[in-house]
């Protein structure tokens, strides 16, 4: 079920309405229900799936009072393994065997062998796998670095598990923070909810009026990317750029604005990344919860940047090659985390990786100035540049798209493939961004205005938008879902 | 949870008001001309009306139409005397041309370049041959002052039926209901884009859930090629049957229709049997340029501007351009 479509919207308010008036009495009733719409809302994607995150989720339960009851440090690394084991196996078999394979096939064939690959499995990504897996280790990684105990619910441990407003595409929360409000009581709360609803139809407008429709413009240049002149290339990478924010930040804020309506509050996961003034910045503000994860999991247990400056060096380049292909198994993912890993770093040389971490650009000023505004530019060329990467269908297709760019740096207009009017999208990103600069201080308040009549006026611009720039034709899908 | 409820279904109602308002203001919805039957049973446009007809979003194709005194979307009135020359041109929503402004239509494309001659355009969306053909009977003492017909034919479409009955599906649209619906320009913009779809879709998909399941068989190549070449004929004995009980003047009416798209069989049976008929294959295939609107598949100007120099061609050929 997606968020953006029809039956979501017959699902959320049935469910909103029997959550508040019909369960709401006791925890165990609400959990117990919003599991159940939880699985309901997956299994209608593929139903045969749900054993999977039933597995992942008993495997983790089970695991983590083990981890807390042992009393050896060697029993709980070992019980550690196993949660690990069991959800990387699950990744590793569902998103990665091929990849492994062709790989081992490919690097057989440059040292002059013939393999056929006859082991490849036509095997279907199951939605949300990266999430939910990551979410269940979460669990038993806290346990283990001792920052949580244990739950004896299992209803509000499953619960957490496949929370539906964030199962399939994230935030990836800690069980810190969402089991805690899992296992709580539930009380409405007006203004939660109206946060709620705000950042659905901020984040609707952000996938239906933004990503769609930017959609056929760069599928049609990244498909054809040979007959186009390097203006044309650029126009489509910078494109992918707001469209794969559009698509990604809207659902997080579908996804934190549903769960609001619930009583939850999930992390933030986007902060505005468009603004960022280095690297180091983009990354405390593009998917925060993945970042997060990675700093928690794999950085500081590495050692993070409390070792030497060479150890420091090669745990960014892990966090940033893990994470590039945590996305997909393709080579091209890999290749985008380093690019990043290789931006990144002299950030983090310089020591200025730290350095925006507490304000937003333009901090109490209306503008930004010069100095700023360049540092956006170019922060937002370079994670342009490194998204060819990201796009693209194979490192070929990739290292075409950049040679083409650079053999034929020529200017040509480009004619959208439907025949729409290419000024219309110039207009909505300009006005998109100058609007995303104005709310830039707070990313859970997209109508924050004191004025009712701007507010009011403001809805009705947005879902004017959405009546604007809907195209009945497109693959309205999510683009984090195939990770 | 009640304050809630209260405002919601406040702001909701609000901001549809307001969506109307600024729908009705960018005129992104479209008008729809009321249609009726008259009393020789013809279909047709109410007269003397005016409006526009808006395609896509954010208003890619925008046309002015006006339904002149004989419902028909023209800027002309159809006055036939044996002093002039006339051609009437007849079809569907392609002659019709809403998607056009009535000012810049084929009709007036040929009289553009034909000065000497009137353009009567009696196109109608829907309109079969069966339609074509009653038409044409039914104003005979009309169509008998009118020089040359062209009658705009796709055989797939036009040849579904062998006589003409008045097709109540589409004064259907006519309804009390769908009049009422009509008047909110935001529904009918949110429909002519696509909106409502997703709903109307659910409905199909629950009746058909509640419905028993109808066993589908497959077809091999040899039955579906045998179902086409039984269609193929009965639409050709369609033919015969029209032209049989309306008449058909051969040397004063010509079919325009796309070979690429008509049957080999019926294209063999104009040709023996000496039926005019304009082609627009060719010149449709030899340009480069696009032929047909963003959202459909109606012609946009330069697709006319081919059928109208088709025509002329055509005229010119047939010396019935030349006065008498």
């Amino acid at each position: 079920m997606l968020f953006n479509s029809l039956d979501f919207f017959i699902f959320l308010p049935i469910v909103f309405i029997l959550y508040w008036f019909v369960f709401f009495k006791k925890i165990k009733l609400q959990n117990s229900f919003l599991l159940i719409s939880s699985y309901l809302f997956y299994g209608l994607w593929d139903w045969r799936f749900l054993f999977l995150i039933l597995a992942s989720t008993i495997v983790d339960f089970l695991v983590g009072k083990e981890i807390y009851n042992s009393d050896s440090d060697r029993k709980r690394k070992n019980w550690l393994w196993v949660s690990v084991l069991f959800n990387i196996g699950l990744l590793g078999f569902f998103k990665y065997y091929n990849f492994f394979i062709n790989s081992w096939v490919d690097l057989v064939s440059i040292l002059g062998y013939e393999l056929k690959s006859t082991w490849t499995l036509q095997i279907i990504l199951p939605v949300g796998i990266s999430f939910y897996t990551f979410q269940t280790m979460s669990y038993s990684l806290d346990i283990y670095y001792r920052r949580l105990t244990p739950t004896k619910d299992f209803i509000s441990f499953a619960t957490f598990v496949s929370f539906f407003p964030q199962l399939v595409a994230g935030p990836i929360e800690r069980a810190s923070n969402l089991l805690s409000q899992i296992t709580t009581k539930r009380v409405f709360n007006y203004t939660q909810c109206t946060e709620g609803l705000k950042l659905i139809l901020w984040g609707l407008f952000k996938k239906v009026v933004i990503a769609d429709s930017i959609a056929p413009i760069v599928d049609d240049i990244f498909a054809n990317y040979g007959q186009y002149p390097a203006s044309t290339l650029i126009l489509g990478v910078s494109l992918f750029s707001f469209q794969v924010y559009g698509d990604f930040s809207g659902y997080s804020d579908i996804a934190i604005g549903t769960a609001k309506l619930f009583g939850i509050e999930l992390m933030s996961n986007f902060k505005f990344p468009t603004f960022s003034r280095n690297v180091a910045e983009y990354w405390q503000r593009w998917h925060v919860s993945l970042s997060t994860w990675f700093r928690h999991y794999v950085y500081i247990p590495l050692g993070g940047s409390r070792v030497s400056k060479l150890k420091s060096v090669r745990n960014i380049v892990i966090i940033f090659l893990v994470s590039g292909f945590w996305h997909g198994a393709n080579w091209t993912f890999i290749f985008w985390g380093a690019i990043h890993a290789a931006l990144y770093i002299p950030v983090f040389l310089m020591g200025r990786n730290r350095i925006y971490m507490n304000n937003v650009v333009a901090e109490n000023r209306w503008f930004p100035n010069i100095k700023e505004i360049s540092q956006i530019l170019l922060t937002f060329i370079l994670v342009t540049f490194s998204r060819v990467f990201f796009r693209s269908e194979s490192i070929t297709d990739a290292f075409g798209f950049l040679q083409q760019i650079y053999s034929n740096f020529t200017y040509e207009t480009y004619l959208h493939p439907l025949g729409y009017r290419m000024v219309d999208y110039f207009i909505l990103l300009g006005l998109f961004v100058l609007y995303e600069f104005r709310i830039r201080r707070d990313e859970r308040s997209p109508f924050k205005f004191k004025s009712k009549v701007v507010r009011f006026a403001l809805y009705t611009l947005v879902i004017l938008g959405m009546l604007l720039f809907f195209d009945d034709n497109i693959d309205r899908s999510f683009i984090y879902f195939q990770f | 949870m009640k304050k809630l409820i209260i405002k919601s279904v406040l702001y909701v109602f609000l901001i549809l008001v307001l969506l109307e308002v600024l729908v009705r203001i960018f005129h992104l919805g479209k008008d729809t001309p009321t249609r009726f039957v008259d009393e020789h049973k013809v279909e047709k446009w109410v007269p003397n009306q005016n409006g526009f007809s808006v395609t896509g979003n954010r208003r890619q194709n925008f046309s002015e139409y006006r339904i002149n005194n004989s419902g028909y979307n023209s800027y002309r009135e159809f006055t036939p005397t044996k002093n002039k020359i006339e051609v009437a041109l007849i079809g569907d929503s392609f002659i019709e041309g809403f998607h056009q402004d009535y000012y810049n239509s084929i009709g007036k494309k040929v009289e553009n370049k034909l000065s000497e001659i009137e353009v009567y355009e009696y196109g109608y969306a829907g309109y079969d041959f069966a339609d074509q053909l009653h038409l044409v009977h039914s104003y005979q003492e009309q169509f008998k002052l009118i020089d040359h017909l062209i009658l705009g034919i796709k055989f797939s479409n036009d040849l579904t039926r062998g006589e003409y009955n008045v097709v109540y599906g589409r004064l259907a649209l006519e309804s009390p209901m769908n009049r009422l619906l009509k008047k909110s320009k935001l529904l009918v913009y949110c429909k002519s884009i696509g909106v409502l779809d997703p709903p109307q879709e659910m409905v199909y998909r629950l009746i058909s859930l509640l419905k028993s399941k109808r066993e589908t068989k497959s077809l091999s190549d040899e039955e579906i090629a045998l179902i086409k070449k039984e269609k193929e004929e009965s639409y050709l004995a369609n033919f015969e049957s029209l032209i049989a009980k309306y008449g058909y003047d051969k040397e004063r009416y010509t079919l325009l229709l796309d070979s690429r798209i008509t049957s080999t069989i019926f294209l063999s049976y104009l040709e023996k049997n000496n039926f005019n008929y304009i082609d627009i294959a060719q010149a449709f295939e030899a340009t480069n340029r696009f032929t047909t609107l963003i959202y459909d598949r109606h012609w946009n100007n330069h697709g006319r501007e081919l059928v109208g120099n088709l025509i002329t061609e055509y005229l010119n050929k047939k010396g019935i351009s030349k006065t008498n």
